[in-house]
């Protein structure tokens, strides 16, 4: 029943009175549209990496909230870190629109897929995971700037370096990315450190300092 | 003493063994001199309890519902963004969207987090009974104003009615699944708010429709631009 009142609401206004609901696409000057299709691509693809990464932080977080494991604090820091993903992947949306992208093919954008990895043996295997994930997603930012600052498909005599765009991404997401895996490595270590010989007081007592309590 | 204690645990262990405690487990374990507690891992400890996890589907209707947050929160995102974009250039839409993606958004990590309270876990592939799966496929982000606020309100309804449909499993109604700790916990997080947003979304097509038909449709196009404009404030 909702499926056929959608369908029909659909029809009335896109079929045979589209302009009873719509004002028609107008057209503005397009040459200020510069960015070039390989680096266009190379965006979106981030765009999908970084969420997913967010949602196989929530994964880290779900895990880590079990009453099996019962570490808040983990769970804390990757909820943290999922939020911070999307607001990533919202960052590049907010950039792309800037430039006059993503007028269509929004759909596609972003697909909602079921995280990969769903249980870790211990907080410091979580940790290690993350800095793995953290220095793939570097990499890949570094591919797109790469692909940004010279597009291999641009056409000969187009100017295919967007000189903008890799700032921004060397500026902003690289000096972010490389605080975060620092931020990663040191918690991965210290933990290390805490669990060589005390490896269940170690993590308890360093997931209770994640939520601020000093015990 | 000693014998009498060590008579009562073992009395204690096995006259737990068929309760199914987290007492009885610990007691049986302890009472042991070998290192039992290492295999057994205490099964009955953890935070099951009523029938959550256990009968019934109210535990895995709450992960499909926090997936169906989570997709429909990217999906208001793309929304934002395509109301964002040079050529709808809609900042009100736009607000909106994002206002509907950052709040399924926070109740995505909101259900997760009480799946495990109650001693569930997450599971990110499931999905509810109640969905369909045509629905999800042939959906565009790419809308007009109305056709969005639309697709909005009926998504909100289908969220909300959700969350009656695992409310009603987990109410009195249903022994099997009886669970006054997560009807309230809808109640609470989720219904009431549910109730006001539809209540908004349902006002914006209203409003909108107005502005369609009234006047041989002449103010369409400066009524589309004051609408936005409005939602630019309000939201």
């Amino acid at each position: 029943m909702k499926i056929l009142s959608l369908a029909f609401f659909l029809a009335v206004c896109s079929a045979a009175y589209a302009t009873q609901c719509n004002v028609d696409p107008v057209n503005v000057p397009k040459q200020w549209i510069t960015m070039s299709r390989g680096c266009r691509d190379s965006v979106r693809k981030q765009i999908q990496m970084e969420v997913s990464a967010s949602i196989q932080y929530l994964a880290m977080g779900a895990h880590f909230s079990r009453d099996s494991i019962n570490r808040p604090g983990f769970a804390n820091l990757f909820f943290e870190a999922s939020k911070e993903e999307r607001q990533h992947a919202m960052k590049l949306i907010e950039y792309m629109l800037m430039r006059g992208e993503l007028t269509n093919n929004l759909t596609s954008l972003i697909n909602v897929r079921a995280p990969e990895r769903k249980t870790w043996s211990s907080g410091q295997e979580a940790l290690e995971d993350a800095l793995k994930m953290e220095t793939e997603v570097t990499k890949a930012i570094r591919t797109v700037i790469v692909n940004c600052e010279h597009d291999r498909s641009a056409a000969a005599g187009q100017d295919d370096n967007d000189y903008h765009l890799v700032d921004y991404l060397t500026g902003e997401f690289l000096e972010e990315q490389y605080k975060g895996q620092r931020d990663l490595a040191g918690k991965a270590t210290t933990l290390k450190k805490m669990m060589d010989r005390h490896s269940a007081l170690g993590e308890f007592i360093f997931d209770k300092k994640l939520l601020g309590i000093d015990i | 003493m000693k014998v009498i204690a060590v008579a009562i645990s073992c009395l204690l262990a096995l006259s737990a063994v068929s309760a199914d405690t987290c007492f009885s487990d610990v007691s049986m374990d302890c009472s042991q001199a070998s290192n039992s507690l290492v295999f057994s891992g205490l099964p009955s400890c953890n935070a099951i309890y009523g029938h959550f996890s256990r009968q019934g589907n109210v535990a895995s209707e709450l992960q499909a519902y926090a997936n169906l947050h989570l997709r429909r929160s990217y999906e208001y995102l793309l929304s934002a963004a395509y109301y964002n974009n040079y050529q709808t250039n809609r900042m009100g839409f736009s607000k909106l969207f994002t206002k509907l993606s950052d709040d399924t958004w926070d109740k995505t990590i909101e259900l997760i987090k009480h799946i495990t309270k109650r001693g569930g876990t997450m599971d990110f592939a499931r999905r509810s009974t109640q969905e369909t799966i045509t629905a999800a496929k042939n959906s565009t982000i790419e809308l007009q104003e109305l056709e969005s606020l639309a697709h909005a309100l009926d998504t909100q309804k289908e969220i909300a009615e959700r969350a009656f449909f695992i409310h009603q499993e987990a109410t009195r109604n249903n022994h099997k699944t009886h669970d006054p700790e997560i009807a309230q916990y809808l109640e609470e997080e989720f219904i009431e708010d549910q109730a006001e947003t539809i209540r908004k979304l349902a006002g914006h097509t209203s409003d909108l429709k107005q502005f369609i038909v009234q006047n041989d449709g002449n103010d369409l196009s400066i009524g589309l631009y004051l609408f936005d404009e409005y939602l630019q404030k309000t939201v």
